[in-house]
């Protein structure tokens, strides 16, 4: 007997950046959990989280007296998307799109990673049309 | 009837209006949908035995409302009892949820 075997489709739109909120490291946790479960993932980045796929941040070091409790360096949560989004490339189950007008106000938009696209509201409006769930995730001040 | 899943990242005594997405919750179960109020991020805050926000978690699960709180947000700020009627969830329940246990997702 033939069985549904087609991927449920999750759209997420996140309006979060690193440092303001857990939002983004919550949203990869999820996407991660998706993933492995086999459904695809759209991600929808809009106001500060376009920042999130900055291909410019970088580890930055602790101060000298804290190495023993927290290491030498911290980490940054670009490199998990960025980690994220290597690890889905040939199964094509993720795609990151982030809003055009949100990276030029920002001027990131010549600097945005490699597996981000940098699209519209009507990227998001067809993921939202073709999703089996759709999840925003607002942002809080 | 459609299966609710309500998501609250915010600390509910920190943000007054939080109070809302308690009474969706309340409101959805009333009228007869499956309503699920998970508790994520400082939404956790609440989920702590002895606060006033637990009271009202406690209520609402005795309405019928499940409610849920993520394992790693309770254990990153400490809380280890938690309200009547709040049950530990986990990252794997929540994407299990998302795709298979509701319809409607709201995010707060």
């Amino acid at each position: 007997m033939a069985t549904d075997t087609k991927p449920k489709v999750v759209t997420i739109g996140i309006a979060t950046a690193s440092y303001q909120r857990e939002a983004p490291t919550t949203m990869l946790r999820l996407t991660e959990k998706l993933l492995q479960r086999g459904a695809h993932v759209n991600i929808w980045t809009f106001e500060e989280a376009v920042t999130l796929t900055n291909k410019d941040q970088k580890d930055h070091q602790e101060p000298p007296g804290l190495h023993e409790v927290a290491g030498k360096q911290h980490t940054y949560v670009g490199k998990f998307v960025d980690g994220i989004m290597k690890a889905a490339l040939h199964s094509g189950a993720l795609k990151w799109v982030v809003c055009i007008l949100c990276v030029q106000e920002r001027g990131v938009d010549a600097h945005q990673m490699n597996g981000a696209i940098i699209g519209t509201f009507g990227d998001f409006w067809k993921f939202a049309n073709a999703s089996d769930r759709l999840i925003i995730i607002p942002t809080y001040r | 009837m459609s299966k609710f899943l309500i998501v609250e990242s915010r600390d509910l005594m920190e943000y007054k209006e939080s109070d809302f997405a308690l009474n969706l919750a309340s409101q959805l179960k009333k009228k007869g949908h499956e309503t699920t109020l998970y508790l994520i991020e400082n939404g956790a805050l609440a989920a702590r035995k002895g606060s006033e926000a637990a009271a009202k978690l406690t209520a609402i699960s005795k309405e019928g409302v499940k409610v849920l709180v993520e394992d790693l947000s309770l254990k990153l700020r400490g809380v280890k009892e938690r309200a009547e009627g709040v049950s530990e969830s986990t990252m794997d329940a929540l994407a299990d949820l998302i795709l298979d246990g509701a319809d409607k997702i709201i995010w707060y």
